[in-house]
């Protein structure tokens, strides 16, 4: 709290000095502690609490008296020596890969032509962001529907065109196929609104400039637009990959829960049906630390890579 | 600044105040259910009046849906929360009593007005370790249970028998617009759910767990139900390819599907529809002799081990009052729901023209069992179905995959 203070109560003016940041930082104080209070409250409580649970044997039958497991990591060891996490773990990157590709790809895409001056731009605009302003649940719910094998429109239009009808829910690959086509669908426009922001901040000089040396259209894009996006679309790639890795609203609403059979889970959607439908509160727990280690390693791993990269921007 | 400073501290000490102030207004309870529309709005009704010229006391009623109310109560019991009365079907009281998460009621109620209800509606179960069998919830309605619904415009009559129904579904099965594709079908219902493969699996002689609860899922019965439930569609042709839930109400209310396989809670939505609505219990299965055997269970309110003081009291009190003969008699006229309190249930057949139907179907049904297991067999049944309708799987095996995941699943939720 500051420093000593004089017993004499000399040098009053360093002591005005001081008291009057003291009390600087106990107004700033004042203003941060509630939100610290709040975030200690919802983040770091349930994150500990997390923690403890994991060492336990929380489940049904010892719902109100859980004890410690003995050795303390034995639901570590279950969860890392389950097969299906791995099995499962393979398809939660194969999630959170095609569809981050997918929406920066189309994102990019989007942006790079809603930057040109065409005509109806603005309404373009807004058809575009709809995917991303509907509920999810919705939109969710209304895909499934769409998947149906009899009734949906996607197997009516496959017919029309030829094709023969696909089993959206019953066979396991296209069963996971039909919630990455739905978040595909609802991620592309935060990419291309995020690309759009960059894209409208890169001086048109550089361009104009870019033209003259003789730099065709190709070029202009790789080696202007991508470079000097970098700085906007890594954080948002970053961003999407962690809420793609975590998203269980749309691969829990489209397979229903993981149908056929289990197979359409990724990670964050086999640790809710384990907590949630069998009551493994202790196991659980110990499967989203270890989701939880993985994100950290992603996102740090990210960091670095920028930094490491950051003076090529 | 000093100023400043102050009048911030005074702010939050005001705001401390007003926060720990208001113990003196009204008792809330607080209800959480996952009822349907028509049964909300008859529960609003319900509390309306006995809320009525009290200004001591205040009643909200939060719906969830089945799944979410499961999880959002075991939650906030954990954290000592929750509401004061949950309500919901009679399988959730398992989990919840064996979690220690609501209270047994047998000795919060006088002996008497426990006998005025069915004794078969009273949800009772003994916990792990316990002999005695402990009473879990009051329940307002019995059933719960599937039964055979038809269009009377399109059939005039209910089948005698499944042959009969095969029949009469494939003369309303048909391509009506000429596009190649089949829009009228005979027979609809949820295909993706278990709870609507069990009345088949009775009819072959089959049950999904025995008195101790173990599943009995490897075995002949069910693997010659799952065979029937494909021939509906492969060798009759009257059921769709896939169906859900949503799709098979849509068919039936748009007059698009002949029968339908569903419960109580759906029949007044058909008749407010315009369909002119049928019931009859599922009919035998010429191959067996059998009926169908839905599952049966009741539907009422339980306490929440957290609801401590007057607030309990009050909510015993209105536990009493919702589960009444008035408030069952009002079920029954409106819903078409059979009471579990004895008086109401001796009057509920002139009540409803849908009752008698009902009933009927109830005799051939099997009380649904209330213990957690269900949970995992519910689970594992669920992909092999599917797999049998959809996929070709091969239903002996499929049986064989239940039981094997079932008894796995099991072991896990008890920490084997």
């Amino acid at each position: 709290m500051g420093l000593p203070v004089d017993p004499g109560g000399v040098q009053p003016a360093r002591g005005a000095a001081l008291g009057w940041r003291g009390r600087e930082r106990l107004l700033a104080l004042a203003f941060v502690g509630p939100a610290m209070l709040v975030m200690l409250g919802i983040v770091l409580y349930p994150f500990v609490y997390n923690v403890y649970l994991s060492l336990t044997d929380m489940g049904l039958y010892t719902f109100r008296h859980p004890s410690l497991q003995s050795p303390l990591w034995k639901n570590y060891a279950e969860v890392l020596g389950h097969r299906e996490l791995y099995v499962v773990f393979v398809k939660t990157v194969a999630w959170t890969g095609v569809n981050v590709l997918f929406h920066v790809a189309i994102g990019l895409f989007l942006a790079v032509l809603l930057n040109q001056p065409i005509r109806g731009r603005t309404l373009f605009r807004v058809l575009l962001i709809l995917p991303w302003a509907m509920p999810q649940y919705i939109s969710a719910l209304t895909w499934k529907g769409m998947f149906n094998y009899e009734w949906g429109v996607v197997n009516h239009l496959l017919q029309q065109v030829g094709l023969a009808a696909v089993p959206w829910s019953t066979d396991p690959f296209w069963a996971f196929l039909a919630p990455l086509i739905t978040n595909i669908w609802l991620g592309f426009p935060f990419m291309m609104i995020i690309a759009l922001g960059g894209l409208q901040s890169i001086p048109q000089v550089v361009y104009e400039s870019a033209s003259v040396d003789g730099a065709g259209s190709v070029r202009r894009f790789f080696s202007i637009t991508l470079p000097m996006l970098k700085p906007v679309l890594a954080p948002a790639v970053m961003l999407g990959t962690i809420w793609t890795f975590n998203n269980l609203n749309v691969i829990w609403l489209v397979s229903n829960g993981g149908e056929p059979s289990d197979k359409t889970h990724i990670l964050v959607s086999y640790v809710y049906k384990a907590a949630f439908t069998y009551y493994r509160y202790g196991y659980a727990a110990a499967f989203s630390m270890i989701l939880f280690l993985i994100l950290f390693a992603l996102v740090w791993m990210q960091t670095r890579l920028g930094r490491a990269t950051e003076a090529s921007w | 600044m000093r100023h400043a400073t102050a009048l911030l501290a005074l702010a939050a000490l005001a705001l401390g105040l007003a926060a720990c102030g208001g113990g003196h207004g009204p008792m809330k309870l607080f209800i959480w259910e996952q009822m349907d529309p028509k049964e909300q709005v008859l529960l609003d009704a319900h509390l309306e009046t006995y809320l009525a010229g009290r200004t001591d006391l205040l009643v909200e009623r939060v719906h969830y849906e089945t799944e979410a109310l499961r999880t959002q109560f075991q939650n906030a019991a954990l954290a000592g929360g929750g509401p004061e009365l949950i309500y919901g079907p009679g399988d959730q009281v398992g989990p919840f009593s064996i979690m220690g998460l609501i209270d047994p009621l047998e000795g919060l109620f006088a002996p008497a007005m426990l006998d005025s209800f069915n004794p078969e509606s009273l949800i009772r179960l003994a916990r792990p370790g316990e002999s005695e069998a402990h009473l879990w919830a009051l329940p307002d309605q019995v059933g719960n249970h599937l039964i055979l619904c038809f269009n009377k415009k399109l059939i005039p009559d209910a089948p005698k028998d499944f042959a009969e129904l095969i029949e009469m579904a494939q003369q309303h099965t048909a391509d009506t617009d000429g596009d190649g594709r089949i829009d009228h079908y005979g027979l609809v219902f949820n295909q993706k759910e278990p709870f609507w493969l069990v009345p088949f699996l009775g009819a072959f002689g089959g049950w999904v767990m025995d008195e101790a609860g173990r599943p009995t899922l490897d075995t002949p019965a069910m693997a010659r139900a799952l065979a029937y439930l494909r021939e509906l569609r492969a060798v009759h042709g009257i059921i769709p390819r896939e169906c859900d839930y949503d799709m098979a109400e849509a068919l039936f209310k748009e007059g698009k599907a002949a029968f339908l396989i569903n419960g109580p809670w759906s029949w007044q939505g058909y008749i407010d529809a315009g369909v002119d609505l049928g019931l009859a219990p599922l009919p035998p299965i010429p191959e067996t002799g059998r009926y169908p055997t839905p599952m049966v269970s009741a539907k009422g309110y339980s306490l929440n081990a957290n609801a401590r003081g007057a607030e309990r009291e009050e909510a015993l009190r209105l536990m009493a009052y919702l589960t009444g003969e008035a408030a069952q008699v009002d079920l029954a006229r409106e819903l078409g729901v059979i009471p579990s309190r004895k008086a109401a249930g001796a009057q509920a057949e002139s009540l409803h023209p849908l009752v008698a139907a009902s009933r009927a179907q109830i005799l051939h049904g099997r009380a649904m069992p209330v213990v957690p297991e269900m949970r995992a067999i519910w689970d594992v049944t669920r992909p092999e179905l599917q797999a049998v309708l959809g996929g070709g799987k091969d239903p002996a095996r499929a049986a064989a995959d239940m039981q094997r995941r079932a008894l796995a699943k099991i072991a896990e939720m008890k920490g084997e």
